[in-house]
């Protein structure tokens, strides 16, 4: 007898991207939920690290009526800053949000309901249907909010789509037998197997990753994913270090190296931060080749870009 | 691997398919002074009889040509893609461009003074003769003031021949233009005397007979062409070929075709002889596979490599044949389209899966020839085999537009509502852009008109004014509207106004060729004409529509949603803020170029000075040119000359108000609303053929060049920018990917919107790469049909490219892309419909 689903259950979750087609098969809509334990030096989500909701703000829109300013009660709305929020005054209330008229301040991270996410998940159910393709969870790391993805994970399965979730396995043990069960393909990350090396960019130690992949893919079908970063891992010893360390998972036969790329390098500026990756480092198009050559060494499958 | 790629064209195709591109299109006079002679030696006669002896004279008398390395032969003029002139319908455009035509911007065609001598001596005949003439003596003025303002246009029939029909090839492969004959005859011999119509229905039969005669005499000539020239050929194979066309024309379409070149040579003649006998557009061969597949099924002897070869000549041949228009039309058109519609694919009238050999050699075709002929769809249905779908996804993705897809799980029972019966409605072909109809039974008269959804909401909030003038009713200031109910009440009445007067013009239109332009070779294959001895133009037809389509849904439902949410709702704007925006064109000059995007001001300025420059010549009779560059230099081409900043927060604040194309419910439902009162007052009227009015969405690329009629609106769209094409959501607005955007698209009600409506996605490559990205494409296909969508066509092109073809478009003859129902070359393209094109939202992530 199944556990009943609790639909009020909620989670802070900061996007939905329909039509998305690299992350699991088919047509997929991605639900990214908010909070990392990590903090990955070239993370492309960086609104994603908080678990709290942030407000973000975008001057190219902005046509400076100054609502915000009055609705803040927090004087957090700071028109000399170029960033205009004080991230350190703002408790992200969302009243300047509300009054923008301009779209401008948008805040990241929504308090929702699993019911609220599945209505708009629904809305590409036929494509879920006609294409293989269905749910992926994301984030941040979404086993940070286990107990509302789980919930949403049974909805989900209740509808007969398809689930998959991307996590840097960084989780507690409760977590992953928790979730896992209702996880048709994990996505799973490793970023080093030099520990050292995965302190200094990720800010944690793999030892609990590398243990929890172990399991993941005794519970689920396992696809290990590579963010391939020139200077952390994108090295003939990084990449078959990584391999190595897959051959001893369960069953798992792909690997996919995720080209290291900029794209977010503009959301750290509006969220106020600083970027510390050099943007002027890149993976060319041949060096990807190369590692992936490397991979297939290992008689793995290997796809760049997933 | 699901992909297949696609083989090479022969070396034959490939010289045939350079000879298109290299053309250089002339206006031809022959058939003008053919027609013009027939004409005063018939002074008299019933017109029909006149019509059918006209069409004979051209047909003993056009020149015959044979091009090089042809096998498929029929050519209607001495050049390649070129054109003859129709002058019954309407001339003086073509006279008043005849300095101007060879040197314009969209469409251009070289008219050698010769010729221009000619057509000039033919024109003088007929003054006040023409089927436009005598429509124009018809229509109120109340309709040519709505014409006038932009509200909507009868322009298609008004100045061409009747044309957007597809007649039955099957019949003529079958038993020939003699059975054809004899078929008539026999009705003529049945035909009681006392019958009261018994004069009229023997006029008709006897100009069918002399049409059908003269067309077996023209097919003849081409087979003594063909004999003559192989006397002097030297190539033997060549001389092989000459003789084996010149046997091939002796054969058909006088009798049945015995095998399957003869069938294709028999296509041609009747696709060919139809567009001699009338200028209209859009002669659609519509279900090419179902008609053709019998032949090939039986040819024991044809190798499928010859039979593929034959097609692709087919498809050259359907760009061997061009159309000149007026300027203005040329724009809403532009890229020489001929709208020659073919389809492949869907259910036959079984309601069982139709697909054959022939589907798939069609779409080698499209990928051999790669020229903007034919306009090629696809039908597919919960039946259709996933095999098809990808093959046709692997064709759109080589970028060229093409397939077009359209949904029978839509179209079918949407006829069927009109009237159609069940096994007709099965068997449905796609005429011109998107419209479709029962093949051989019908008189669609689509594309009767383009119809100005935004310009009656302008309208609309002004009153009843445009331009300050009075146009429609009183319907109350906007700033004296307390609800949206009071809103809705004004557009109605303002859209049944325009409405009543757009039926009225298109019947005058229709009348007028009943009365002058009867077509009896076209007539004879198209049921029940010759059952009832009728001419199509006086409702011979089994199936008999009017056709108007709007276009401007998108913003039309987008501004109404913005007042519904800042004024009733949200409350943060007034209405006597948003008029007085509007009046001000939110502080911008109303400039008459359409945006440019950023970042190629050299092109921009050339535009602006290009539009000055029109401006001024059409204010000046004598033209200065040092004037000219005087007045240039005091205009100000800056956009912010005004006092943008006043409304920039306004316009800011209606331009992020949520639009169509994202999945939103609140405003898709308003745009579904918009668009249903228009198809719902068009459904209420009737054409003197005995038919219904039915409404169709789609905008051909009309919604450039009509966006300039159209002031400022409350979705922030300044004054005479482009509009949305078709259904498809404004230009950038679908910001949630093309799920959501397809989702949106599909809550408009396409059922009433019979006369077809039009959707274009456009999809970068690396969104549909690989298997995968095959498999997703179609997935897009199929969930946009699940959720009742009626047409998708894909872009599958990058931004980059299109950009680069912009600049060097000498490097990019080959490209084509799907402007709206139709493919052209891109480069030969308008600059704004390329702009427009480019700005359409590319759906990748």
């Amino acid at each position: 007898m199944p556990s009943p689903i609790d639909y009020s259950a909620t989670g802070t979750v900061f996007n939905m991207q329909r039509y998305s087609i690299h992350d699991g098969p088919g047509i997929r809509t991605i639900v990214f939920l908010k909070g990392c334990p990590l903090s990955c030096l070239w993370c492309c989500n960086p609104e994603s690290q908080n678990p709290k909701p942030e407000v973000m703000y975008q001057a190219s829109l902005c046509i400076h009526c100054g609502k915000c300013i009055k609705a803040c009660k927090f004087g957090a709305i700071d028109p000399q800053n170029t960033g205009l929020v004080n991230h350190t005054k703002c408790v992200a209330c969302g009243e300047c949000v509300n009054v923008c008229p301009a779209g401008a301040l948008t805040m990241k991270g929504q308090r929702l309901t699993v019911e609220q996410v599945i209505q708009e998940l629904k809305r590409d159910e036929i494509n879920y249907r006609r294409s293989g393709g269905g749910i992926t969870l994301s984030g941040g790391e979404p086993l940070l909010q286990s107990g509302f993805a789980v919930e949403l994970l049974k909805a989900c399965h209740a509808k007969g789509w398809h689930t998959a979730i991307e996590t840097t396995a960084y989780a507690s043990a409760e977590a992953i037998e928790k979730v896992f069960p209702f996880i048709d393909l994990a996505l799973l990350d490793i970023k080093s197997l030099n520990n050292e090396i995965h302190r200094k960019v990720t800010g944690v130690s793999n030892e609990i990753i590398l243990k929890n992949a172990r399991r993941i893919s005794e519970m689920t079908q396992t696809v290990v994913r590579v963010p391939t970063i020139p200077g952390v891992n994108a090295s003939p010893e990084g990449i078959s270090a990584i391999c190595e360390f897959v051959l001893t998972l369960h069953q798992v036969k792909t690997v996919h190296l995720l080209p290291y790329h900029t794209y977010g390098e503009n959301k750290y500026d509006l969220l106020g931060r600083e970027y510390f990756m050099d943007s002027n480092v890149s993976l060319s198009a041949e060096e990807a080749e190369q590692l992936k050559k490397i991979v297939e060494g290992y008689g793995l499958n290997c796809v760049i870009g997933g | 691997m699901l992909a297949k790629g696609f083989s090479q064209p022969t070396q034959r195709v490939e010289k045939l398919k350079r000879m298109i591109l290299d053309a250089t299109p002339y206006v031809e006079s022959e058939r003008a002074v053919l027609v013009t002679e027939s004409f005063k030696e018939t002074e008299g006669l019933p017109v029909i009889l006149r019509r059918a002896k006209a069409v004979e004279k051209i047909f003993n008398q056009l020149p015959i040509t044979i091009r090089d390395d042809e096998l498929v032969v029929g050519a209607i003029t001495k050049n390649p893609r070129s054109t003859e002139i129709c002058p019954e319908f309407s001339y003086d455009w073509v006279e008043k461009e005849f300095e101007t035509m060879g040197s314009r911007i969209a469409d251009p065609f070289q008219i050698p003074k010769e010729t221009a001598a000619e057509l000039h001596e033919a024109f003088q005949y007929w003054e006040g003769k023409t089927t436009s003439a005598l429509a124009d003596s018809y229509m109120s003025q109340e309709a040519k003031d709505a014409i006038a303002a932009g509200v909507f246009t009868v322009g298609n029939y008004f100045y061409g021949g009747v044309g957007h029909v597809c007649v039955d090839y099957g019949k003529v492969m079958r038993i020939g233009f003699r059975g054809i004959i004899t078929e008539v005859v026999e009705a003529m011999e049945k035909i009681d005397r006392t019958d009261p119509e018994y004069v009229r229905k023997e006029q008709f039969y006897k100009s069918v007979i002399i049409s059908y005669n003269a067309a077996i005499r023209f097919a003849h000539r081409y087979a003594e062409k063909a004999r003559e020239l192989a006397a002097t050929e030297q190539n033997p194979t060549r001389k092989a070929e000459l003789l084996q066309i010149a046997k091939n024309c002796e054969r058909v379409p006088e009798y049945g075709a015995t095998n399957f070149y003869e069938a294709c040579q028999a296509f041609w003649f009747v696709q060919m002889m139809l567009q001699i006998e009338s200028s209209g557009h859009s002669i659609s061969p519509g279900r090419f596979d179902q008609y053709m597949y019998p032949f090939y099924a039986a040819d024991k002897d044809i190798t499928p490599e010859f039979a593929q070869e034959l097609i692709d000549c087919i498809w050259i041949k359907l760009n061997d044949v061009n159309k000149t228009r007026d300027e203005i039309s040329a724009q809403a058109f532009a890229g020489y389209a001929v709208f020659q519609n073919l389809g492949v694919g869907g259910q036959n009238e079984e309601g069982l899966d139709a697909t054959n050999d022939i589907s798939y050699m069609a779409m080698e075709a499209c990928a051999h020839v790669r020229l903007p002929a034919p306009s090629f769809s696809i039908r597919v249905w919960q039946g259709t085999p996933d095999e098809f779908l990808y093959r046709a996804c692997e064709l759109a993705r080589l970028g060229m537009g093409v397939p077009a897809m359209y949904n029978d799980e839509v179209i079918i029972p949407a006829l069927v509502n009109r009237g159609v019966t069940l096994r007709d409605a099965r068997n449905y072909c796609i005429i011109g852009c998107v419209e479709p109809q029962c093949p051989h039974k019908t008189e669609g008269w689509h594309d009767a008109a383009f119809f100005n959804v935004a310009k009656v909401l302008e309208i609309t909030l002004n009153n009843g004014k445009a331009r300050g003038k009075q146009l429609g009713p009183v319907t109350g200031e906007m700033t004296s509207w307390k609800s949206m109910d009071d809103f809705f009440a004004a557009f109605k009445k303002q859209m049944s106004y325009f409405v009543h007067y757009l039926a009225e013009a298109d019947n005058c239109v229709d009348i007028a060729h009943r009365e002058r332009a009867p077509l009896p070779f076209l007539s004879a294959l198209v049921e029940d004409c010759i059952g009832r001895g009728k001419s199509l133009q006086e409702g011979g037809a089994i199936y008999n529509f009017t056709g108007p389509q709007a276009f401007g849904v998108a913003d039309t439902g987008d501004s109404v949603y913005a007042i519904q949410k800042h004024v009733f709702e949200d409350k943060d704007v007034t209405m006597d803020q948003l008029k007085e925006a509007l009046d001000a064109n939110f502080g911008y000059p109303v400039s008459a170029s359409p945006a440019v995007p950023a970042g190629d001001a050299s092109q921009e300025t050339e535009l602006k000075v290009y539009e000055a420059v029109k401006k001024i010549l059409g204010n000046a009779s004598s033209i200065n040119l040092a004037d000219i560059q005087k007045k240039i230099s005091a205009m100000d081409f800056s956009e912010s000359a005004g006092d943008p900043g006043k409304y920039d927060h306004l316009r800011r604040l209606l331009d992020s108000t949520p639009s169509f194309g994202n999945d939103d419910d609140d405003v898709d439902m308003i745009a579904r609303k918009c668009a249903q009162i228009y198809c719902f007052e068009v459904e209420k009227y009737r054409n003197p053929r005995g038919g219904q009015f039915q409404a169709g969405v789609y905008p051909v690329s009309a919604n450039v060049l009509f966006g300039k009629d159209v002031a400022a609106l409350p979705d922030g769209r300044l004054a005479k920018h482009p509009l949305a094409d078709g259904v498809s959501p404004r230009s950038g607005k679908d910001c949630k990917g093309p799920t959501a955007a397809s989702n949106s698209v599909a809550k408009l009600d396409h059922f009433v919107a019979s006369n077809g409506t039009l959707y274009n996605q456009k999809f970068l490559p690396s969104a549909v790469a690989g298997d995968n990205g095959l498999k997703n494409f179609a997935s897009v296909v199929r969930s946009y049909f699940d959720h009742k969508g009626m047409h998708v066509q894909f872009n599958v092109i990058d931004k980059e490219t299109l950009l680069a073809a912009q600049k060097n478009p000498e490097n990019y003859r080959d490209l084509v892309v799907r402007v709206a129902g139709y493919s052209a070359q891109f480069v030969v393209l308008a600059k704004e419909v390329q702009d427009d094109i480019i700005n359409r939202t590319a759906h990748t992530f």
